[in-house]
């Protein structure tokens, strides 16, 4: 009697996580399979970008890299990228200091109030700024107007990257450099930037992959360019391409590669300075 | 620059004694002026227009700045107005609800159940999808619900159907599948995080004590990890309500949000109109944030 009542447990329980598993994986399958699908009708020969597979082609991508619209959104995104970057990372390397390090009141709010342009939708951010630019500064809409409205979205990633390292970061070894008689530049250039620099690195591509997909605010801002989040929008209201599904693929794989290289870098960096540290050891001592 | 006289003028101390302890006072805070001149100047200052604009209205596609709470009457007395808010706020409330269902048995899966070694690659595939474009996310939808799209040829080619499925897509259904699909990243790494500190023995503490295992859930569990899912409820319907681009590709007109009627608005040239809805939903949401402010900085402190 207690050895099956004991057998029922373990059987409910092996049942139990099996459903588990099996839920995992159709999870798993759910993120996924929307990606793979883009990816796999960009080889796809079908010209309706959709089942069934009539066969396997990289005319999607030569066509895609021969448009001239696309490559000129290429360029529009990549330069609006680069100012977003330059800003967000300068602007939010600056603000991270005080906010670690400063003696604020109210630092939680502080925090708060810097970090709420990423809880505010998107729309909210574009439509005001729409507005401030074209009813009160008389600005036309440029890729300038794009670069501000990306950057204010941005910078609060790189705050909050580069603020975290800084709480970590011991600072009596600025202490230890101010004793040898470091002034503070020297401490900054020789003691806080090489430790807390792959934080801003990662911060800076952070920002950089983050600008490269930004679609709502730049909807709003956007003047007589297109960037190529844009540009594919303007695509699909009629119907997905196989020539979008191409570019989307080349897009996926842009951020997948910058993000993996803000994660792996910083880590992969440390690791060959502290190599390097560990080979000059022994050239000195001899 | 402007400090370099005084320096020189050492021996006048007596003139300028408050001077120095002021500038010095004030230079731990320097590094936040770049951020006060990019979020003062494109932030909060477009947000105080908003706020101005809902209160005054337009003559003839020009804001006049006359005080008055016209914007505000006329949205609550349009009904279909009235009922888009409504139906955006259910459909961000569901949203949420089957995204914490569909979250926390893969949370708990990942947390209890997977070897510490096989967490970190299963959880960074969680990351990924969330690192490809938003607006390709949605748009794969499309693709994938369509007429002519995978499920329906799919469906065809088993021959479960034989004529194309239509209302998959471009619907409320559509819509809050695909803002499952957005947003399930973040319900799934917040609740995983709060799970990952529980202390499992005491579950079974619990039971060896005679409760049965509904009772150790509600009373021993789900207590302690009621702040991660406040924050993932925060993480999900706060962008769900702000929603524009999901329901404009997936929604078709029975899917509109008011995300969509703020679009509508600014571009009929009807901007204090549009700034009034668009305060009323940066009002909610700012109104969530302070309300469950203390959760949030606790997932901030743990999370780390």
């Amino acid at each position: 009697m207690a050895g099956e009542a004991a057998d029922a447990v373990a059987r409910h329980k092996r049942l139990a996580r099996g459903a588990l598993v099996a839920w995992a994986v159709f999870i798993y399958f759910f993120l996924f399979a929307p990606i793979i699908l883009l990816v796999l009708f960009s080889f796809n020969a079908n010209q309706y970008g959709t089942l069934p597979i009539t066969g396997w082609t990289l005319h999607w991508y030569h066509a895609a890299f021969n448009d001239f619209q696309i490559q000129d959104a290429l360029k529009t995104t990549l330069s609006v990228a680069l100012e977003v970057t330059i800003i967000a990372t300068v602007v939010g390397t600056a603000a991270a200091f005080p906010l670690v390090r400063a003696n604020l009141p109210f630092r939680s709010g502080i925090r708060a109030a810097l970090t709420l342009p990423i809880m505010l939708p998107g729309l909210l951010i574009g439509v005001s700024l729409l507005t401030f630019f074209t009813g009160v500064l008389h600005l036309t809409l440029s890729n300038q107007t794009v670069v501000i409205g990306q950057a204010v979205y941005v910078t609060p990633f790189v705050i909050l990257v580069v603020a975290s390292r800084l709480e970590g970061f011991d600072r009596s070894l600025e202490r230890a450099a101010a004793d040898l008689g470091a002034n503070s530049y020297q401490r900054l250039r020789h003691v806080v930037l090489p430790l807390i620099g792959p934080a801003i690195f990662a911060g800076a591509l952070f920002a950089f992959t983050l600008s490269l997909d930004e679609f709502v605010i730049t909807l709003f801002l956007i003047g007589g360019g297109n960037t190529l989040p844009i540009y594919i929008y303007t695509q699909v209201k009629f119907g997905i391409t196989p020539e979008v599904n191409a570019l989307a693929t080349l897009l996926i794989a842009a951020s997948l590669t910058i993000t993996a290289a803000a994660f792996v870098v910083p880590g992969a960096l440390r690791r060959v300075r502290r190599g390097r540290r560990i080979s000059a050891r022994p050239a000195t001592g001899a | 620059m402007a400090l370099a006289p005084e320096a020189t003028a050492g021996p006048v101390p007596a003139a300028t004694p408050r001077r120095a302890p002021l500038s010095r006072r004030l230079a731990p805070y320097v590094g936040f002026s770049p951020a006060v001149v990019l979020f003062g100047g494109f932030f909060l200052a477009p947000l105080v227009l908003i706020v101005l604009y809902s209160f005054w209205e337009v003559i003839n596609y020009n804001v006049v700045h006359h005080w008055t709470l016209d914007n505000y009457h006329y949205f609550f007395s349009t009904p279909t107005y009235v009922s888009t808010l409504w139906d955006t706020v259910w459909v961000a409330a569901l949203t949420t609800a089957l995204t914490l269902l569909a979250a926390f048995p893969l949370a708990y899966w990942l947390a209890r159940y997977v070897r510490p070694a096989a967490r970190r690659p299963l959880l960074v595939l969680i990351i990924v999808p969330f690192w490809t474009s938003y607006l390709l996310r949605v748009t794969s939808w499309t693709t994938i619900l369509g007429e002519k799209g995978v499920l329906n040829r799919f469906l065809e080619l088993i021959g479960v159907i034989h004529q194309p499925l239509s209302f998959l897509l471009y619907d409320r259904p559509a819509v809050i599948l695909v803002l499952i699909y957005l947003y399930f990243p973040f319900a799934a790494l917040t609740l995983y995080a709060s799970l990952e500190r529980f202390d499992w023995m005491q579950m079974r503490a619990a039971m060896d004590l005679g409760a049965p295992p509904r009772t150790a859930i509600t009373r021993i569990l789900l207590p302690q990890i009621r702040p991660g899912i406040t924050v993932a409820v925060i993480f999900v319907f706060i962008p769900v309500l702000g929603e524009y681009l999901t329901p404009q590709l997936v929604g078709g007109t029975r899917g509109v949000m008011i995300g969509n009627l703020i679009v509508n608005f600014f571009q009929g040239a009807e901007y204090t109109r549009g700034a009034a809805i668009s305060l009323l939903i940066a009002a909610m949401i700012v109104a969530m944030l302070v309300a469950f402010r203390k959760q949030l900085n606790m997932a901030d402190t743990h999370g780390r």
